[in-house]
């Protein structure tokens, strides 16, 4: 239960040799930041993070809805947040890359939350935001499917989009919801590299999952999403 | 003079904090001549969005880092945590202790840190009685869902962790020394069990710990007293005599706001005068389980 003091972080975290683990995809030269923990199956009243997580990943489905206005909020909030974290130099030089979305831009439930959430960030000069990496056909979320997709399964689903490759960014920085196994991030990296050779890439994330209380599901049963 | 206005602020030389690194700046500045919990704190609140990296030099930081590492391996433990003051998920509710703790080491589960969490603590020696009621009173605490916190000392601490795991309720235990040692010893095993299911936390740094005698050690005990305290929603004193090291986290619980509830039996004990002072200053006396009842939380849904 959140206390009244209880709030959505201000710093980034990287992820290090003690969190490193709980990300299995993650190597040592990965570089990955995250904002709070996200905390699976808790619901929204359990922390800030989960509050903010969960409203900004409103299914596309509830739109029009009350709750709606919740989502709209959460994209906003998290946009400030990063704002806030993220030190100017380094957003003015970099090119910030939303991770996919798992719909195709012709799905119902596609959904742009996350290139929604960068324009949100608040700067002086105008950002390099681009949707550089492109979902092929939608894919199954990864609760979904019978196996959890390698990094190699789900690279193999994004292209470039080229219209937007130029000019070549030297430093991207990978925007993403969830950190959990690291297999999306791991994917869009490899892609980008290839792509890029020569720029510095790294990963962001509005949380982490956190490892549960002795929830044994959570090897059978894989996070909500991904 | 200051060290700290050399140093260029994390912001402006890392994009985010990383918690290994904190925890090397945390135990430099532990190791540092008249370091306290206080002092700590001070300087971290001196400039706003300071972190313990900020006031040490980053050399330094990792030499301290590799000792813990070091020292964590030696010990066994494989999988550790920790949280810092300013970032991350660092509970909100300990701001509510005198001088909140710059970082905390953990073992385990932390979502169990959002849980509904009650502190049942008393003597090292208790009574068979005592006993008793502390296993009653845990048993109806984890009925009604909540966290069993306590210290992993002997007596009283010791049944109430060992009835919430035999009751397969949780348990937290916030201990006096680095999480990688256990005291006393015929605690390990219970403390490795709530290190492996449940939660274990520590705000005592390693290598200071490791430098000093177990004299200057004495003082992390009353210190943990105080997180255990606020970590909490209230405090449940069981059993202790005057000079018991519990009525620090009694002291601590009402100053920071939170419950303090006081067995009718410590109120019978002619021999004790702490009682009363406390009930004069706001404890509740708990006659029966429902004293505690209604000044808890509801359950969640």
């Amino acid at each position: 239960m959140p206390t009244s003091n209880d709030t959505f972080p201000r710093l980034l975290t990287e992820i290090d040799d003690l969190t490193r683990p709980d990300h299995s995809w993650l190597g040592a030269a990965d570089q990955c930041l995250f904002l709070g923990e996200y905390t699976a199956r808790k619901g929204f009243s359990f922390s800030a993070t989960n509050q903010i997580i969960l409203n900004f990943k409103k299914a596309a489905d509830r739109r029009g809805r009350a709750e709606w206005r919740y989502k709209e909020q959460a994209i906003a909030e998290v946009g400030q947040a990063f704002g806030t974290a993220l030190n100017p130099a380094w957003l003015g030089a970099a090119t910030l890359v939303p991770m996919p979305p798992s719909k195709a831009r012709t799905d119902p439930l596609y959904d742009d939350r996350m290139v929604r959430m960068l324009r949100a960030i608040p700067a002086v000069n105008p950002l390099d935001i681009r949707e550089l990496l492109i979902q092929g056909q939608s894919m199954a979320a990864a609760h979904d499917a019978d196996v959890r997709p390698t990094p190699d399964t789900i690279a193999a689903g994004y292209s470039i989009d080229e219209e937007l490759a130029a000019p070549a960014p030297t430093l991207i920085g990978i925007f993403d919801d969830v950190l959990t196994t690291g297999a999306h991030y791991v994917a869009a990296r490899r892609v980008l590299s290839r792509r890029f050779p020569g720029a510095k890439v790294l990963g962001l994330f509005i949380a982490r999952r956190a490892p549960e209380t002795s929830d044994f599901s959570v090897f059978f049963e894989p996070p909500d999403d991904e | 003079m200051t060290l700290e206005m050399n140093l260029a602020s994390t912001a402006a030389t890392h994009l985010g904090i990383s918690p290994q690194r904190e925890m090397g700046a945390y135990e430099a500045l532990w190791d540092e001549n008249g370091a306290s919990f206080k002092t700590i704190f001070e300087k971290l609140t001196r400039r706003p969005d300071t972190v313990p990296s900020d006031l040490v030099e980053p050399s330094r930081a990792e030499q301290y880092r590799l000792l813990v590492s070091e020292a964590m391996a030696k010990a066994k433990v494989s999988r550790y945590g920790v949280r810092v003051f300013g970032a991350g998920e660092y509970p909100g509710k300990l701001r509510d202790a005198d001088h909140p703790i710059a970082l905390l080491y953990y073992r385990g589960w932390w979502d169990l840190v959002n849980s509904r969490c009650v502190a049942v603590v008393g003597t090292r020696s208790p009574s068979t009685e005592g006993q008793k009621r502390a296993r009653q009173l845990v048993k109806a605490l984890v009925k009604d869902d909540f966290t069993i916190v306590s210290g992993l000392a002997k007596g009283i601490d010791k049944v109430a962790h060992e009835t919430a795991i035999e009751e397969k309720g949780r348990t937290i235990a916030v201990i006096g020394t680095p999480i990688s040692y256990a005291y006393p010893a015929e605690n390990k095993e219970l403390q490795e069990r709530i290190a492996r299911d449940f939660l274990l936390i520590s705000q005592v740094p390693v290598k200071r710990w490791q430098n000093q005698g177990p004299k200057q050690n004495r003082i992390f005990f009353p210190e943990r007293n105080i997180t255990m305290s606020a970590l909490t929603e209230g405090t449940i004193i069981v059993e202790a005599g005057e000079t018991s090291g519990t009525l620090v986290q009694a002291r601590h619980a009402l100053k920071q706001g939170r419950k303090l509830f006081i067995l009718d039996s410590c109120f019978n004990n002619p021999s004790i005068t702490w009682p009363h002072r406390f009930a004069d200053e706001g404890a509740i006396r708990v006659r029966e389980y429902a004293d505690i009842q209604r000044h808890l939380s509801p359950p969640a849904h």
